[in-house]
């Protein structure tokens, strides 16, 4: 059996942010609120955007933004930058092990943060390189280039990394 | 204040960096602005506009809700009457979340807020308020602290990860060492022996050094009688051998005793944990991974065990054999004695940054390790898969790579304590080399004399040093391991049942099975509501169908019913009594349960029919196994009865498993009976027999059954349609069908449309 994906003439999808803090999806008479989530966060985040509705319903998939026009795109990087939103650590301050958990503590982009881990939860490496830790509440935090960050830090990675 | 809030505003102070509560100045001011309404509940946005860290406080009021924003040492607080909220929104994203509140369409958000997701359960909690005012109107929040509720959701994380006992090490340490208190008598003899071996190890270089100097020197050079020599010699020997005969006895009673001993404490831990464990509520078990529990009632007290019998020996001895070394060589020959004991101090900070570089090999070797262990609980479980895919090469490689990457790590281990133990070892060595050094001039008459039995002793005082050098530098990490183990079973230890009987329960007998609910409500964690004002009426004998859509809520009547949590407003009663005044264990007794996975012991199929009645008689096991049908399928087995079933009962099929779990439940013999999905999981011909084997085990008695095949209850005297926590219809089969926009009627089309 041959699978082919077959494409049919959809109406054109717009986007929007609108005065009440929201992304709104347009397609012939259909609107809807959305929100952006990404299909391949770490090793295509530029592309295959879901747009799901508050029902968490699947509205429309945007393969490549280069296909909107250009406002629409405008307003799918905003949505994007809240979306994809993640700590980027910048310094490595302590690291610490304390009974059953890892205590971070590190500076990230966005201010002083700390964070904790459980010990058998190890960073993830990404497909382009680059750290991904999940601490236990869930938020993400990125070292994009571990091998960038001051020799203190890589110190206190080396651990944790190949 | 509770020691667990107390506990979750220490978690909070000192893992998140962030407020513990809502400042006591804003909140005085907003209920200042609310012309005193109360604040009832609040979340911290810790996310600006632009994903800065930040800190605004989202409070909700019983007619508003507002935001506050720290500006400088300001407050800037925007509120907003709850009545222009139209809809709520939440965009959940990878670590930042959107919240908007929205008044009319069209108009600006009426606020909207971003924040991690460390906040997002204390967010989810206004949510579910608001939206409750959106769906049913104005509703009372459920009379809870929020500052309880905020600390909470933010503190609970750590809480379930981490096995936390207020306390300090020293705390926990002396409450371990509190458990030899009953056995102080061996423990007294197991440190003397101990003592003794120490003091006694210190003799014979004293007596080799004493026997030069003062027999054979003498006796070689005239001034001592040969005769006398020969005595004082032989006496000299006959001590050594003393040392010897007193020594070993005393190691075997220090082994002995304080192996014992530990086993003994471990024992007393493992059963106070076991029964401690029995006793938690189901809330506890739903926090806590099985593993993990498992790990504290084995691994955990066997490191203490290891602790108690020798870490708080070895460490104390090795500090009394370091201070009695380093005394007796002073005393012998001061000079001598600095040369051996001012490197000691440095040697045991070395042994200690040694240690500390092996950990972090130690984290890098385990990371890598747990690589090599996911291939395998990957591949192993999923072969089917691996050898449908033809993959086997790939997964080899993969392991493979693996493999020597964890074997370069573990290398890399071997190369840095088969370095640093060498070299710590040149440096006692270099310690007698001093000796000598400082010693051969004086020996040899330059500087203060030295007599050469006195070198002798240092000589082999030396040799006394490494093993007491190596345990003080391993002090730190013995006890933290024990520390930590100690946490982790105290941490279960100090836990409440959550659960727990009235001084004087009731008991009822015999249990009629009249079960009643008044305007139950229910939340797992005090403001979402899993039921909500519920009011239901049994008689004894009933057949109660529970149906609906999942997560509306049947699971957690079923839970109520057997008391696995006490209701968080309105009253069950069981005979007209409240439930929470009944004797817990006297009336599980009369509950039976046949769950959708039944759960099998390990154990002959007897000794599972058994369970609840260990002592019944193997005529009322027949009787009550052909009853539910699972007599003639365990008569073909090899074993009949007394076969074994493997862990979980996974060496019978599942419609086995349930038949058996039915005779089980007959032979208990309840006066209520609860089924969940007891017959979802099996094929038709097997659904049939165990339909059958139900319509025996139900008659007589009251029957709370869930079912998702809505056919499985055309004979339930009743029918409850649960939605969203609430009983949205009642009534027969043939009644809920005539209703024509019924909520069952619907589900059952539903289901008739797909068969």
């Amino acid at each position: 059996m041959t699978l082919v994906a077959t494409e049919r003439a959809a109406p054109t999808l717009r986007l929007e942010w609108r005065s009440d803090g929201s992304l709104w999806a347009l397609r012939g008479d259909e609107e809807r609120a959305v929100a952006v989530r990404r299909c391949f966060p770490w090793s295509e985040p530029a592309r295959y955007l879901s747009l799901r509705d508050s029902e968490e319903e699947e509205f429309a998939v945007v393969r490549d933004p280069a296909d909107l026009d250009v406002r629409s795109r405008a307003a799918l990087e905003m949505a994007l930058a809240v979306a994809g939103f993640v700590f980027e650590v910048t310094r490595l301050l302590e690291i610490d092990e304390e009974v059953e958990i890892r205590h971070w503590r590190v500076e990230t982009r966005q201010g002083p943060r700390t964070f904790q881990t459980r010990l058998d939860d190890w960073p993830r490496l990404l497909p382009h390189g680059g750290l991904l830790i999940r601490d236990l509440a869930g938020d993400l935090y990125h070292l994009a280039s571990p091998e960038r960050l001051d020799r203190k830090s890589q110190d206190l990675l080396w651990a944790f990394v190949d | 204040m509770s020691t667990l809030h107390y506990l979750d505003d220490q978690i909070i102070a000192r893992y998140t960096a962030q407020p513990s509560r809502l400042p006591l100045e804003l909140r005085r001011e907003i209920e200042r602005a609310w012309q005193g309404a109360p604040v009832q509940l609040y979340a911290l946005a810790d996310l600006d506009q632009s994903l800065r860290l930040t800190e605004t406080w989202v409070v909700l009021g019983p007619r508003h809700v507002a935001s506050a924003r720290r500006v400088g040492e300001d407050w800037e607080i925007r509120s907003v009457e709850r009545s222009r909220i139209e809809a709520l929104r939440e965009a959940p994203g990878l670590s930042a979340n959107t919240l908007s509140i929205l008044g009319s369409p069209g108009e600006p958000a009426l606020l909207l807020v971003r924040y991690t997701h460390r906040q997002r359960r204390t967010f989810e909690n206004l949510r579910f308020i608001l939206e409750e005012q959106l769906e049913v109107g104005a509703r009372d929040i459920p009379a809870v602290d929020p500052d309880r509720v905020y600390a909470d959701s933010i503190a609970r994380p750590v809480r379930e990860a981490q096995a936390l006992v207020a306390g300090h090490q020293t705390a926990v340490i002396r409450r371990l060492l509190g458990y030899l208190k009953p056995y102080r008598r061996q423990l007294s003899l197991g440190m003397a022996a101990a003592t003794l071996i120490t003091l006694v190890s210190l003799v014979p270089p004293y007596l080799a050094g004493h026997l030069i100097d003062r027999v054979v020197r003498p006796a070689q050079a005239g001034t001592l009688p040969l005769a006398r020599a020969w005595t004082i010699a032989w006496l000299a020997v006959a001590a050594m051998a003393l040392v010897y005969l007193v020594r070993q006895p005393a190691v075997h009673i220090r082994l002995r005793l304080m192996s014992i001993l530990g086993e003994w404490v471990a024992r007393d831990l493992r059963a106070e944990l076991y029964e401690h464990i029995q006793r938690l509520s189901l809330a506890f078990f739903s926090r806590k991974r099985t593993g993990s529990l498992i790990t504290r009632v084995s691994a955990d007290t066997d490191r203490l065990w290891d602790f108690l019998a020798f870490g708080v020996v070895d460490v104390s001895l090795s500090l009394v054999m370091l201070v009695g070394l380093g005394s007796v060589l002073l005393s012998l020959d001061w000079r001598l004695g600095l040369v051996m004991t001012l490197p000691v101090p440095v040697f045991c900070w070395l042994i200690y940054r040694h240690s500390e570089r092996i950990t972090r090999l130690f984290i890098r070797a385990w990371r890598k390790w747990s690589r090599v262990t996911d291939v395998l609980s990957d591949t192993i479980p999923g072969i089917r898969v691996v050898k449908a895919f033809n993959q086997e090469q790939r997964e080899i490689g993969r392991f493979g790579e693996r493999n020597e990457d964890v074997t370069t790590e573990f290398n890399r281990i071997h190369a840095s304590w088969t370095t640093f133990w060498p070299l710590l070892m040149l440096g006692v060595h270099m310690m007698t080399v001093m000796v000598w050094v400082f010693a051969v001039p004086r020996l040899l008459g330059n500087g203060a004399q030295l007599p050469v039995g006195t070198f002798v002793s240092f000589l082999l005082y030396t040799t006394m040093f490494a093993a007491p050098i190596e345990v003080i530098g391993q002090m730190a990490r013995t006890i933290n391991r024990a520390t930590t183990s100690a946490h982790r079973v105290f941490e279960v230890l100090d836990t409440e049942p959550e659960v727990r009987d009235v001084a004087t329960p009731v008991r009822l007998e015999p249990v009629h099975g009249r079960v009643t609910f008044e305007h139950v409500t229910f939340g797992y964690d005090g403001v979402r509501q899993v039921l909500r004002a519920m009011s239901f009426d049994v008689h004894p004998g009933e057949l109660i169908g529970l149906v609906g859509p999942s997560g509306g809520g049947k699971t957690t009547i079923v839970n109520l019913i057997a008391r696995f949590y006490d209701v968080t407003g309105g009253t069950i009663r069981v005979d007209g009594v409240d439930l929470r005044r009944l004797d817990t264990g006297h009336y599980r007794r009369q509950i039976g349960m046949v769950l959708q996975d039944p759960y099998l012991f390990h154990g002959t199929v007897l000794d599972n029919i058994r369970y609840g009645l260990p002592e019944a008689s193997l005529g009322h096991v027949v009787a009550a196994a052909q009853a539910a049908n699972a007599h003639d399928f365990i008569t073909k087995l090899q074993h009949g009865y007394d076969t074994v079933v493997g862990e979980r009962g996974h060496t019978l099929s599942g419609g086995e498993r349930q038949r058996v779990s039915i005779a089980r439940a007959i032979l208990h013999n309840p006066r209520i009976l609860i089924l969940d999905e007891a017959t979802s999981s099996v094929d038709t011909e097997t659904e049939r027999e165990i339909q059958q084997a139900l319509e025996r085990l139900v008659s007589g008695r009251t029957v709370f059954a869930i079912a998702h095949r809505l056919s499985t209850l055309r004979k339930a005297s009743r029918l409850f349609v649960i939605e969203d926590g609430r009983l949205v219809e009642h009534g027969t089969h043939a009644e809920l069908l005539a209703k024509s926009d019924g909520k069952y009627r619907r589900l059952y089309e539903l289901q008739l449309q797909l068969q």
